[in-house]
């Protein structure tokens, strides 16, 4: 006897259209969301991978941000350095000036009031504030960084510290931001305000013009070569910041590489399904619709 | 015999027969769609012959034995694999929505309040002072201590979910086991007095089937029809006549139920059905996930404390604590943490004590690359978590489908045994009645010789 086979063909054709249907709807969502990755159970070490993909997109956007507020504060930081060095020219040149043996006291008294006033305007650059906070007081960002003091030797009492900033602007990469006023305008290699506040003096006693007037020019390199320090942290800034859009795209690929769908081979699993699904429809109809015996039995 | 009258009983005997088989074909019939119907068969056989004047006379026919077709083999197989479908259709039921609270996809998840809570203290790190970032920092903090809720508190919901399922399902086991044990007796009664308790017995095995889909089930052959039935790890559940119910209990410590029989906590011995999917998600994978989100939280929180206390905030004073956790161990950190601090100015960002100073907010940020949390970062920590959540709904999904592709590929074949075939069935139905029509033909022909032998040498005819 031959084997019997199930008579009742129902639940198979029943599951074959299910499944077919689900095969329909799977890639119907693959296509309308474009992701082949729906769920942490459709691939679990993608997903796990995106954590980080997501994580490191928002981060260096937010560095860029940083580099954005950075870039701002160092540009303001190098035009007044860009001011003060100017300002120093100026001084030289005065101070050149008075130290013609040829000038009357009134004269150099008067080329000593144009100093003194070169002294107020580098006051008030060095106490540039950006934002509500001064750049030049180091860490001490709402402490006005120089006052004036004329029992101090430089005319000037420096209120804020030594203390430097690090800010990150990149996957492991930090930068300085700021230099302290200290270091750039009454530091002992070179003091911008005891410099000028000598020169004051020289120029209205007339004695001491020429050591004067090397301080000021110690000054003015002391200033020129701090100055580079802004001029390289925008270089570096620059460089972050085309690194970072840069990895933004590769980010961008791979998220696609983890999760994205194919499209086209999508959209044709989507065609084909659809086929197959009116096929199976059709072929259980038509295995529904098919006699028993009894109908041909009279 | 060879007379007459004995071949019309014979006849009579016949249209007998043939009528219990019909009436066998008819009830195969009306059975067709019933689920767990075995079809019937009727074994025609010879009667005994009898002995008369030297020779042996075939004396008709009778009907033997009324049979199911049925393969006891193929139903225990198909109850244990109805069994592991429902066990993962089951675990998977909560699962899927636990895989929700982890979707990196939507980009609803702890991975994007982490993140943005590190990104306001990267802001805040390039302007010290400036109170609108640090509320920004504060309000990140907010954020991702709120997301540590939900999702601590979604999982607990999801567990009380599986809880109620849990109660359900035995009540549903209790409902079935009495009424296979009325079954069992009812056969039992029928197979002692030879009777065919087909009907009893299919519905009995639709009953286990049922029994199957809710909890692990083995069977026993405990003699004269009746079966015994127990769970895998040997608690009973059925036997003979008698039905013993489960009971549900209120664990202590975790405040759920848990399942007894006769006394004794079966709860983590179940392994099969509803029951045993629920009750996996419920007592073991849900709580090591709470535990992992625990530890992450808890490893964030105690990390900014300490740190936040070695620096000094924008009033001069010592920083205090950033966030609040339980302080006996990690349990319940992801429900309950909170942020400690609700005044801008008292984040110590500040090491040398001015309110430029970005150093302490420098190590904050460095908290990020530290193995703050059973030797991994935060967000390998995470990531490792969002794997595993992937992964046991992955695996269970593939259980699943293959356990229904056996579920199918049994209930094929236990058809092929036992279903209905209306194209066999039209045939024995014509079978039968030809036979009934000629048996009746051949009463009709030995009426007519009997009314011939009585006229025998009579004037009068009978007819």
């Amino acid at each position: 006897m031959s084997a019997r086979i199930n008579p009742n063909t129902l639940p198979d054709l029943l599951a074959a259209m299910q499944t077919v249907q689900q095969n329909a709807q799977n890639a119907a969502q693959e296509v309308s969301t474009g992701r082949r990755v729906n769920n942490p159970g459709d691939d679990p070490s993608a997903m796990a991978a995106l954590v980080f993909n997501n994580a490191q997109t928002s981060q260096d956007a937010q560095f860029q941000a940083n580099i954005s507020d950075v870039q701002s504060k160092v540009q303001v930081a190098d035009s007044v350095m860009n001011s003060a060095s100017q300002l120093l020219t100026s001084a030289i040149s005065l101070g050149t000036q008075g130290a013609t043996g040829t000038l009357s006291d009134a004269n150099r008294q008067s080329i000593a009031a144009q100093v003194a006033g070169l002294q107020q305007q580098l006051l008030s650059l060095a106490n540039t504030s950006y934002q509500g906070t001064y750049i030049f007081s180091g860490t001490a960002v709402t402490t006005q960084p120089f006052t004036q003091d004329s029992s101090a030797p430089s005319g000037v009492t420096y209120n804020g510290n030594s203390a430097v900033t690090t800010v990150q602007i990149s996957q492991g990469q930090s930068l300085q931001t700021n230099l302290p006023g200290d270091q750039v305008f009454t530091n002992s290699s070179g003091n911008a305000f005891a410099a000028l506040n000598d020169l004051t003096n020289a120029l209205n006693s007339g004695n001491g013009i020429a050591a004067a007037n090397t301080e000021v020019h110690n000054a003015f390199n002391q200033l020129n070569n701090q100055r580079v320090f802004y001029g390289n942290s925008l270089n570096q800034l620059q460089s972050a910041d085309s690194f970072l859009s840069q990895d933004t795209v590769n980010l961008s690929t791979q998220q696609n590489n983890l999760i994205g769908a194919d499209l086209t081979k999508a959209i044709s699993q989507l065609s084909q399904s659809q086929v197959a699904e009116q096929a199976s429809i059709s072929a259980t109809a038509q295995i529904l619709n098919l006699p028993t015996l009894l109908s041909y039995l009279k | 015999m060879g007379t007459l009258i004995s071949s019309l009983n014979m006849a009579l005997q016949s249209m007998q027969a043939e009528q219990e088989a019909l009436s066998t074909t008819s009830n195969n019939i009306s059975n067709v769609n019933t689920p767990g119907y075995t079809r019937q068969t009727v074994s025609l056989e010879e009667a005994q012959p009898v002995q008369y004047g030297g020779f042996l006379f075939g004396n008709g026919v009778a009907v033997g034995q009324i049979t199911s077709q049925r393969d006891n083999l193929l139903q225990t197989r198909l109850d244990q694999e109805t069994q592991q479908q429902s066990k993962y259709d089951s675990y998977l039921g909560t699962m899927q929505q636990v895989q929700t609270l982890f979707n990196e996809t939507t980009g609803n998840g702890l991975q994007s309040s982490i993140t943005g809570f590190f990104n306001s203290l990267q802001q805040l790190s390039t302007s010290p002072s400036d109170t609108s970032l640090r509320q920004g920092v504060l309000s990140a903090a907010q954020n991702l201590a709120q997301t540590f809720n939900n999702t601590a508190n979604n999982l607990s919901q999801l567990q009380q979910n599986a809880d109620l399922t849990v109660s359900q399902s035995v009540d549903q086991v209790n409902n079935l086991t009495s009424r296979i044990a009325t079954f069992n007796s009812q056969i039992s009664s029928a197979t002692a007095t030879g009777q065919n308790a087909g009907t009893f017995v299919d519905q009995r095995e639709q009953l286990i089937n049922q029994l199957s889909g809710l909890i692990d089930v083995s069977t026993i052959d405990a003699g004269n029809g009746a079966v015994t039935l127990t769970t895998s790890s040997g608690a009973a559940l059925v036997v003979g006549n008698q039905s013993f119910q489960l009971t549900t209990q209120r664990n202590a410590t975790t405040g759920f139920q848990d399942v007894y029989s006769q006394g004794a906590d079966i709860t983590s011995g179940l392994t099969g059905g509803t029951l045993a999917g629920a009750i996996q998600a419920r007592d073991q994978t849900i709580p090591s996930i709470l535990t992992s989100l625990d530890s992450l939280a808890s490893g964030l929180s105690n990390s900014m404390n300490s740190i936040n206390k070695a620096g000094t905030d924008l009033n001069g004073d010592a920083g205090g604590n950033f966030f609040t956790v339980p302080t006996s161990g990690s349990a319940g950190a992801a429900a309950t943490i909170s942020i400690a601090i609700t005044d801008p100015s008292k984040i110590a960002g500040s090491l040398n004590g001015s309110v430029g100073d970005n150093s302490n907010i420098n190590a904050m940020l460095a908290v990020q690359n530290q193995s703050i949390v059973n030797s991994h970062t935060p967000l390998s920590a995470y990531s490792n978590l969002v794997y595993q959540v992937g992964n046991d709904v992955s695996t269970a999904q593939s259980e699943s489908t293959a356990a229904q592709a056996m579920v199918q590929q049994l209930q094929n074949q236990i058809g092929s045994v036992s279903g209905v075939s209306i194209n066999e069935e039209s045939v024995n139905l014509v079978q039968y009645e030809r036979a009934y029509q000629a048996a009746a033909q051949v009463a009709s022909v030995i009426d007519k010789l009997t009314a011939t032998a009585i006229n025998l040498g009579q004037g009068t005819s009978a007819s």
